[in-house]
């Protein structure tokens, strides 16, 4: 299987190869708790693998540098292990009419200069995010109306339609709340204006930011004396950082560096399923993969667990459907699909499919391993009949064709929870018969009645049942290919303490986070 | 001289018209809608709000023709005004300046490093030509050439900070963690420096001065350090000055790996991401500064070779 493959980077290879003997300990796992004590004495370091681009405005992606960093908080919080949302700086909601929401503001709690949180200060931060040029994906005019105070301690947050997920919006970071200080124009500065555990004190650009402990943090003490959060792009630099013990935490460490993790002392390797699904989008609309059968004879021929050992070198599993299996909507039986090249065969003579033209796989190059997922990829149609060329182009380049229809078949990945922690927005724009985004070309007037019939349904056990039956749907008709779920794996030094894995690297820092002496 | 300066003048604004002009032109010419590069820079993820890319190209003045967009642009230049990022919103100064002063010390260290290297050996080669030392030292710093920055940081990583755990993997804190960066970017300089020199020296012992001045009874190592070594130096004042205006904008991969906030980061980042004003205000200073240092290298080439004085006139 290897044999085929291209060279990866030279730095991730070389990175694999020379920073540690090499060698795999297998201690990848959820955090190893130290039994040692907290030195409150101690500040930590956190390697981030973004830097903030737009002047920490809130709407954009600096939000999750803030959130991360225990500075920015929001309303509500995803509970990752609870698989809902619960409460931060409004203590309960409720839907008091279709169109409405109301939201308790907490009581106890100041910003970091000292104001005290309002209900007029949460609504000036909402509607500075509504107002932006380039608006938040979770919490813009397209889905939020207004936002106004009922009272001193009370924010409706009104919709243009019936939206039951207006309180998983207001976990997004981009809802965070900053002291209305903060604002200025168009301008956000978010230096002593947060209400989170860790205050920023000073940043140096492009480099680094700084913060001290909150002494008045809502929440309780907090354990750390501060922390700096460093952004370093490349993914190399990050893992060697905390092996030296440069660093305390890296987030996303890269394939090509896990090995030499995993064998280093003083260092634990912690993955959990990311909401990221490496996937062949097949064009629904254009022949030959308008017939369903030949949809399938692809997906029946793909070796998705070669796939996951070579390419991803075991950082990712084979994808069961749209969805993660352990994600709470992905619905019973979810099982990888097993290569059957008889069968694939089967579905292809039964299609009447002819290799008049080779079909084409475009492979973006934004993602060097997508080059190799393509080379796997055409071997395993090759067993089949199908004759597959790879062009390799950036996202840019190959949106306009993508979003026309004029293509075969292109490797992707998205994130599913990108703008909330609620798979919806990602469903509609990307396989409902309207959606924005639908790369697919799909189709189907049952998944658009389940889709719009979870759209508002508040119950969210329900609503992920419908969610499920949509995946289902899209699975029979094997609308793409679903290679393989990626992980998100970060790397923590052992006396690191109360550090919970978040695959979205929103909540990093809290007041719980510690570390021993040593 | 003033026909010297009024052409090196009008070089320079000619470069900056091109650069800025050529590098105005790059979102256009290149795949891809440069308002959704634009928003993807600030919100990560595939799906664009169609409403967003009319929105901010309209604030932007995206939509006006493209001659009226770099007339603007050129007009505030000449103004004293950069402009604002697309991106961040900020004043471009106010990064262009700090990333400049970095990617300065940088590429100065480097610099420095690699004559520091380079003379000694580029001496003691062309003295002895054809000498053990002489192959010795043209083997090993010619390979130097064929090492690249992307495969010789990580090595650098792996000894020093990782092995030897003597200095940092990344950062730029203090003159610790500009030393990783520097020898990375000194190593080529450090080749072609030690060849110039060694050709030099070669060249400078053969010249017809100074047989004459040994044939006066000057001494053989009063003619080398007199004559030889002075006269060997010179074309190293021009290479000098190509390879400071070449790391100006051209150490991205060093930067990127050490995480240093430099112009190479800056400007790759702005094409990337359409950032129109960041890149034509980080791409005009780098060339300035290019025309610059050049122009200063051919005064003081004409300096120590008074020779080459009429052909810069």
């Amino acid at each position: 299987m290897r044999s085929f493959l291209r060279p990866r980077v030279l730095v991730a290879a070389l990175a694999t190869l020379t920073l540690a003997g090499c060698g795999f300990s297998g201690n990848q796992a959820q955090p190893a708790q130290s039994t040692a004590a907290a030195d409150t004495s101690q500040r930590i370091v956190v390697d981030n693998f973004r830097a903030p681009v737009a002047n920490w405005a809130v709407e954009s992606d600096a939000a999750y540098i803030l959130s991360l960093s225990g500075c920015l908080e929001t309303l509500t919080k995803y509970d990752q292990a609870e698989g809902k949302v619960v409460p931060f700086l409004a203590t309960e909601w409720k839907q008091s009419s279709p169109l409405d929401w109301d939201f308790s503001i907490r009581q106890d709690v100041s910003f970091q200069d000292g104001t005290a949180l309002t209900a007029e200060s949460v609504v000036a931060a909402l509607n500075h995010v509504l107002d932006a040029k380039v608006p938040a994906r979770a919490f813009n005019r397209t889905m939020i109306s207004s936002v106004t105070a009922l009272d001193a301690t009370t924010v409706r947050v009104s919709t243009p339609a019936e939206n039951p997920l207006v309180p998983y919006r207001l976990a997004s970071v981009n809802t965070g709340i900053l002291a209305p200080a903060a604002y200025k124009d168009a301008e956000v500065n978010p230096f002593g204006h947060c209400t989170g555990p860790f205050t920023p004190v000073s940043e140096k650009a492009k480099q680094s930011l700084t913060l001290d402990r909150n002494e008045n943090y809502w929440g309780g003490d907090v354990q750390l004396a501060g922390a700096e959060i460093r952004f370093i792009t490349n993914g190399a630099t990050r893992a060697a950082q905390v092996q030296t013990g440069e660093a305390d935490i890296s987030l996303s460490i890269p394939v090509a560096s896990l090995a030499a993790l995993k064998s280093a002392p003083g260092v634990t390797v912690l993955g959990a399923d990311s909401p990221r699904t490496a996937t062949l989008y097949m064009n629904n609309g254009r022949a030959p993969l308008d017939n369903v059968d030949v949809r399938k004879a692809i997906r029946d021929s793909l070796d998705l667990d070669a796939l996951a050992a070579s390419v991803y070198e075991g950082a990712a599993l084979p994808a069961t459907g749209p969805f993660a299996p352990s994600e709470p909507w992905a619905g019973e039986g979810q099982e990888k699909h097993k290569q059957d090249l008889d069968e694939a065969r089967k579905l292809l003579a039964s299609a009447g499919y002819t290799a008049d033209r080779p079909l084409e796989i475009i492979a973006i190059v934004e993602r060097a391993e997508f080059a190799d997922v393509a080379a796997v990829i055409q071997e395993n149609l090759k067993n089949i009949g199908i004759p597959l060329s790879i062009q390799a182009k950036e996202y840019a380049s190959a949106e306009p064709d993508v979003m026309a229809g004029n293509y075969d078949m292109l490797l992707s990945q998205r994130n599913r929870l990108i703008d909330i922690a609620d798979p919806i927005g990602f469903l509609t724009a990307d396989y409902t018969c309207k959606g924005t985004y639908n790369l697919s070309h799909f189709c189907d007037g049952e998944y658009d009645r389940i889709i719009a019939e979870a759209a508002t349904t508040i119950d969210a056990n329900e609503r992920y049942k419908l969610y499920a039956e949509a995946g289902r749907i899209l699975k029979d008709k094997a609308v793409n290919a679903w290679l393989v779920n990626e992980q998100a794996t970060d790397a923590v030094r052992t006396n690191v303490l109360s550090y919970v894995q978040d695959p979205l690297s929103r909540y990093v820092l809290t007041a719980n986070t510690a570390k021993s002496a040593s | 001289m003033l026909q010297f300066i009024t052409k090196r003048t009008a070089t320079l604004l000619a470069a900056v018209a091109v650069s800025s002009f050529a590098v105005f032109l790059i979102p256009y010419v290149t795949p891809g809608d440069p308002v959704r590069k634009i928003i993807r820079s600030r919100v990560a993820g595939d799906a664009v709000d169609e409403s967003a890319v009319r929105g901010l190209a309209e604030s932007l003045g995206l939509n006006d023709p493209l001659a009226a967009q770099y007339l603007r642009w050129l007009g505030d230049f000449f103004t004293g005004d950069m402009g604002l990022s697309f991106v961040s919103r900020t004043p471009v100064a106010e990064q262009v300046l700090p990333a400049l002063t970095v990617t300065l010390s940088l590429v100065a260290m480097s610099l420095a490093l690699a004559a520091a290297v380079a003379l000694p050996l580029g001496i003691i080669s062309g003295l002895r030509p054809g000498s053990m030392a002489d192959k010795a030292i043209t083997a090993v710093t010619q390979a130097f050439i064929a090492m690249p920055e992307y495969w010789v940081a990580p090595v650098l990583v792996l000894v020093f900070a990782l092995k030897l755990s003597v200095l940092p993997t990344a950062g730029w804190n203090d003159l610790s963690s500009a030393v990783l960066p520097a020898l990375t970017l000194a190593l080529r300089p450090i080749s072609f420096f030690t060849s110039a020199v060694r050709a030099g020296i070669i060249d400078a012992a053969g010249a017809d001065h100074v047989a004459a001045a040994r044939a006066r009874g000057l001494s053989h190592a009063q003619s080398i350090l007199r004559h030889v070594i002075p006269n060997g130096l010179v074309p190293l004042s021009t290479l000098f000055a190509v390879w400071f205006a070449g790391l100006l904008g051209g150490s991205v991969i060093v930067e990127v790996i050490f995480a240093v906030p430099g112009m190479g980061r800056l400007l790759f980042d702005s094409v990337i991401n359409s950032d129109i004003p960041l890149a034509q205000g980080g791409v005009v200073v780098v060339v300035a500064l290019a025309v610059g240092v050049t122009t200063l290298a051919d005064f003081v080439h004409r300096f120590l070779s008074p020779t080459v004085g009429d052909s810069l006139a």
